[in-house]
């Protein structure tokens, strides 16, 4: 069944007249995060407007075929190919990455950074955010996850345990539309509730998958003292497969296909196309628009785009936030723009874990800890690539089906970090460019056509093994996003400044992980191609080794949540500790990033939040009235539970 | 009222094997619009003709559902499964062929009469005498010789009356093998979702939705899934805006929608592989679709034979037949005045075990996997 979004949706709301309103809730950004809590409010009766910095344009199948054709056409196929360039709300595209050197930040791009290590870590600044782009991966965290700081002495502690956050785990489950088999995903500790199963049927290992499986599995890891042996899994994912009939006690589960503002019947299936990441070509991959055309149906739900957030406001003397100051373009090829202020009870940053931070910091708001937009997090990649001895068929499926995530998680997370490794339905794509670069190497330096060219190329590619590491990152207040009035963007908002560096117990993690694919490698006999080029822009050493190290879009940590209103920035509700009609909610509030994808993670964590913005939106029963300025006279008084 | 036609199982039995012929005899002539369309074009209408395709053959599965269910045996490799183009499809009227056609005016023309509602003026009329000078008619009634039927909406109402007749008499007549039914783990469709059959009430589902989501059993817009029947998804490309729920069938208020008949490979009408020069590049390409299009419904055959788990091998195969069908529509014909090459669905009659298709088949394979 499509989605339906309603006609008109992205523009019919008049900033004018939105501004007239006293809002339950205004929420910065139209992406997963906004979406959910978005639609929750309004089932609840309750009120919302979503500013949305990316163009006011309906989502519409020709809308998305707009980006289709836009990645099919362009000879740059990176993660953010499909999506235009606009300059009033720009973001980092994974080409911009540059060397950095000491003491000269590199301000080319829309992220300034500082370094030491420069990053291709991207999000996409659109209706739907950057699950327009995400792969799709739904890893739940691990138990351990949440109490890194307890069980193994680094990184921080959650204030919430698995258990908390396993019904809403289910409700993302749902919510995104995950296809997954129970017997896969219940290891290290991850546990279901009885009769659980996943929305729809896990999706097939590919012929790759299982050529890795037939070596690897049983293959034995010693580390720390602990034995275990490797296996080749499925991941969980956010792409539509065959509804199980047993889900929701036997009700089972109707796929959500394509978004659109008229009829279609497309993405009800996944067809396996291999270019899950930077756009599905049907929507069986979920995006927040599915979320969001669902919340814009109900009539409760406002939707002001080409809409950047500018600045926080607040009345000093209650701390509450009073409204959003933005800046409206008038159209995204033109710099013009009104500034326009949105008002409402709660205010709910759903930006990013690199845009929230930004625009509390824009707003002056360093938060009293001082931890706004500190313990900057994400995934550190490591590649490694390999040919395999017999022909693999490298290049079916979908970009990722299958991998390795056993050391996910164990004691030896006291030395070093843990990963999970994802075996690359795309081969050396990420790496070194195929199958475009095996093309261009045939063509030009073999003088190749035809049949021939045709052959060779088949005969390159479907060898081909790439073992991706993703490596936790743990929280360090030094990696951080600041601002700077020096650096802002085409509409004068302050541009994101990155401080980053790969901690030791990283490092550690990837060393072993370079050890560990060579291990692989030997046992498939595969023969090994990985070589790490010094002059990358992300090439660190550790240990008199030089590694590529890459971004994996995987943002975390800026907004920490945290039992302790000294040690982070919002309560385990996302609530602002110094505001309290403010809540920072996303990857930003995640204390470790652990190694699973982020989005499942962040999802859960707002479905659980919408319970704490209801309760607050009931108990805080007087009447708000706001005066010319937008201060508010008489404050609302939380009642105390 | 006429006398019914359908007697027993036997007759059950070619009522069905005669609806599998017609459910996808529709199939190439709304592919070929399809691929006619080229890419990043069109969106609207190139969408309107998938579904109504990919329902084409969610009703070829529900007739194969039933006819497995009573024991019967799909075939779509017998000969003339497939039909020679242009032919006639009878809705109750013999004013136009269908032919494969590249997307125009004509085609979404002939689309609608395709899918036109059509009810008998009254039960007397659901079967009509064939005239003398008309060519043999697809759904002309397998069982009463000379007659033909009204529209595929009576020809449904004959089968689904014809059961319950036959099930009244006959309390065995459900007797297939479960493990024959296609369920909704192995077939997807994007308008649907695929009915097992197990007895009468099944049975006569899967029949109404077919009739219901084609051409409209009662010829109501919409199906019971609130779905817009065939007849009005094309009807939006003739009136250039989209249904909205509450329309008059004459005043659609949906969003715009809108056609560039010029982004279309003007491919010839219903081609045969004897208009493609003897020994060209073409002519290959149409021969090996003819011969993977017979591997192929070989291969439904036997998942519609107790292999229901075959259909998600299909489709792979399906991508490849995209793969072949876009190379020849892309393709201009010699000395054709700008047409382009298509397939023309002649299918060798012994595809699946003839040498020479399988050999051409089994090179794009190779290709892909060594």
């Amino acid at each position: 069944m499509y989605v339906k979004f309603p006609k008109d949706a992205a523009k019919r709301t008049d900033p004018e007249a939105a501004a007239e309103v006293v809002y339950d809730a205004v929420i910065v950004g139209g992406g997963i995060a906004g979406a959910i809590i978005a639609s929750r409010l309004s089932d609840a009766g309750r009120r919302v407007l979503i500013l949305e910095a990316g163009p006011a344009e309906d989502l519409t199948l020709r809308g998305y075929e707009s980006y289709l054709d836009r990645f099919y056409s362009s000879t740059s196929k990176d993660n953010q190919a499909p999506y235009p360039v606009v300059a009033n709300c720009p973001f980092p595209r994974g080409a911009d990455a540059r060397r950095i050197f000491p003491g000269a930040p590199d301000a080319s791009a829309y992220i300034v950074q500082s370094g030491p290590l420069a990053t291709d870590t991207t999000y996409t600044r659109v209706l739907g955010g950057t699950t327009m782009h995400w792969e799709a991966k739904t890893p739940r965290m691990l138990p351990e996850d949440f109490q890194m700081r307890t069980l193994y002495g680094e990184g921080a502690d959650w204030p919430l345990h698995y258990e908390d956050l396993s019904p809403y785990y289910n409700e993302a489950e749902r919510e995104i539309g995950v296809s997954a088999d129970v017997a896969d995903q219940a290891y290290l500790g991850i546990t279901f509730d009885k009769d659980y199963v996943f929305p729809m049927k896990g999706l097939p290992l590919s012929y790759l998958d299982k050529m890795v499986a037939r070596d690897v599995n049983g293959m034995p890891v010693e580390l720390d003292g602990e034995r275990r042996e490797l296996r080749v899994r499925p991941f969980p994912q956010g792409r539509n497969g065959i509804p199980n009939p047993a889900y929701d006690g036997g009700k089972g589960y109707m796929p959500r296909g394509a978004v659109s503002s008229y009829q279609v019947e497309v993405g009800g299936r996944c067809q396996g196309n291999n270019n899950c990441v930077p756009i599905c070509p049907v929507q069986a991959k979920y995006n927040a628009g599915k979320t969001l055309a669902a919340a814009l149906r109900g009539g409760r739900v406002d939707l002001v785009a080409q809409a950047v957030a500018y600045r926080v406001r607040l009345d000093e003397r209650t701390q509450r936030v009073t409204e959003i100051e933005y800046r409206r373009y008038e159209r995204p090829d033109s710099p013009r723009f009104t500034t326009m202020k949105a008002r409402g009870r709660l205010f709910i940053l759903a930006a990013n874990a690199v845009e929230n931070p930004r625009l509390m910091l824009a707003s002056g708001l360093r938060g009293s800890s001082g931890l706004m937009g500190r313990n900057f997090m994400d995934h550190a990649y490591l590649l490694a690539w390999a040919l395999l001895p017999e022909v693999a068929g490298t290049f079916r499926g979908t970009n990722c089906t299958g991998g390795i995530t056993d050391l996910r998680g164990g004691r030896f997370r006291r030395r070093q970090a843990a990963f999970s490794v994802d075996i690359h339905n795309d081969g050396w794509g990420w790496a070194r460019g195929a199958p475009m670069s095996d093309l261009v190497d045939l063509v030009d330096a073999g003088g190749r056509y035809g049949e021939n060219l045709r052959q060779g190329l088949v005969d390159r590619v479907s060898r081909q093994l790439q073992l991706a590491f993703m490596v936790e990152v743990p929280a360090d207040p030094s990696n951080r996003i600041t601002v700077d009035p020096a650096f802002t963007d085409n509409l004068g908002n302050m541009r994101p400044i990155l401080t980053y560096a790969i901690p030791d117990y990283t490092m550690r993690g990837v060393a072993y992980a370079r050890q560990l694919s060579k291990r692989i490698f030997a046992r498939l006999g595969a023969e090994d191609h990985t070589e790490y080029d010094p002059n990358f822009w992300g090439y660190a050493v550790y240990g008199g080794e030089g590694y590529e190290i890459r971004g994996g879009n995987h943002l975390a940590g800026t907004h920490m949540m945290g039992r302790d209103p000294s040690s982070s920035v919002v309560n385990a509700d996302q609530r602002c500790w110094d505001y309290q009609n403010l809540y920072l909610v996303g990857g930003g509030s995640m204390p470790t990033v652990s190694t699973a994808n982020v989005t499942l993670t962040l999802a859960a964590l707002c479905l659980r939040s919408v319970r704490a913005m209801l309760a607050q939106l009931d108990s805080e029963t007087a009447p708000i009235e706001v005066t010319g300025n937008g201060a508010t006279q008489r404050q609302p008084q939380e009642v105390t539970r | 009222m006429t006398a019914s036609t359908i007697h027993d199982r036997d007759d059950l039995i070619s009522y069905l094997r005669t609806a599998m012929v017609l459910e996808h005899a529709t199939i190439p002539t709304y592919l070929t619009a399809y691929y006619s369309i080229k890419s990043t074009t069109n969106s609207d209408a190139a969408h309107i003709i998938r579904v109504v395709a990919t329902e084409e053959m969610l009703h070829l599965t529900l007739v194969a559902n039933v006819l497995n269910a009573i024991g019967g045996t799909p075939d779509l490799t017998s000969p003339g499964f497939v039909p020679s183009f242009p032919t006639y499809l009878p809705d109750g009227e013999d004013d136009f062929t269908i032919d494969l056609r590249p997307l125009s005016p004509e085609a979404v023309d002939m689309f609608c009469k395709i899918e036109r509602p059509g009810k008998a003026p009254s039960p007397s009329t659901r079967l009509i005498r064939e005239s003398d000078d008309e060519p043999a008619l697809l759904v002309s009634s397998p069982t009463a010789a000379g007659m033909r039927f009204y529209s595929i909406g009576e020809f449904y109402a004959e089968i689904i009356e014809g059961l319950q007749k036959v099930a009244a008499n006959d309390p065995g007549l459900f007797r297939g093998n479960p493990a024959r039914q296609v369920g909704p783990e192995s077939f997807y469709s994007g308008g649907g979702v695929v009915i097992p059959v197990s007895d009468l009430d099944s049975a006569q589902r899967a029949l109404r939705f077919i009739a219901a989501q084609g051409e409209g059993l009662d010829s109501g817009m919409y199906d019971g899934d609130g779905e817009l029947a065939h007849y009005y998804r094309f009807r939006q490309l003739r009136l250039g805006r989209y249904y909205q729920l509450g329309d008059h069938p004459d005043a659609p208020s949906g969003p715009p929608l809108s056609i560039a008949w010029d982004d279309v490979y003007r491919v010839k009408v219903s081609a045969k592989l004897a208009d493609y020069p003897v020994g060209s590049e073409i002519a290959d390409a149409a021969r090996k679709f003819n011969a993977d299009y017979g591997a192929f419904l070989a291969m439904v055959t036997q998942a519609f034979n107790g292999q229901p788990g075959l259909l998600r091998e299909a489709v792979w195969h399906m991508f490849r037949l995209r793969d072949v069908f876009n190379r020849l529509v892309g393709n201009p014909l010699p000395g054709g005045d700008g047409l382009h090459a298509a397939p023309t669905f002649e299918i060798p009659t012994t595809a699946g075990s003839d040498p020479d298709a399988s050999r051409s088949a089994g090179e794009t394979a190779q290709a892909v996997t060594r």
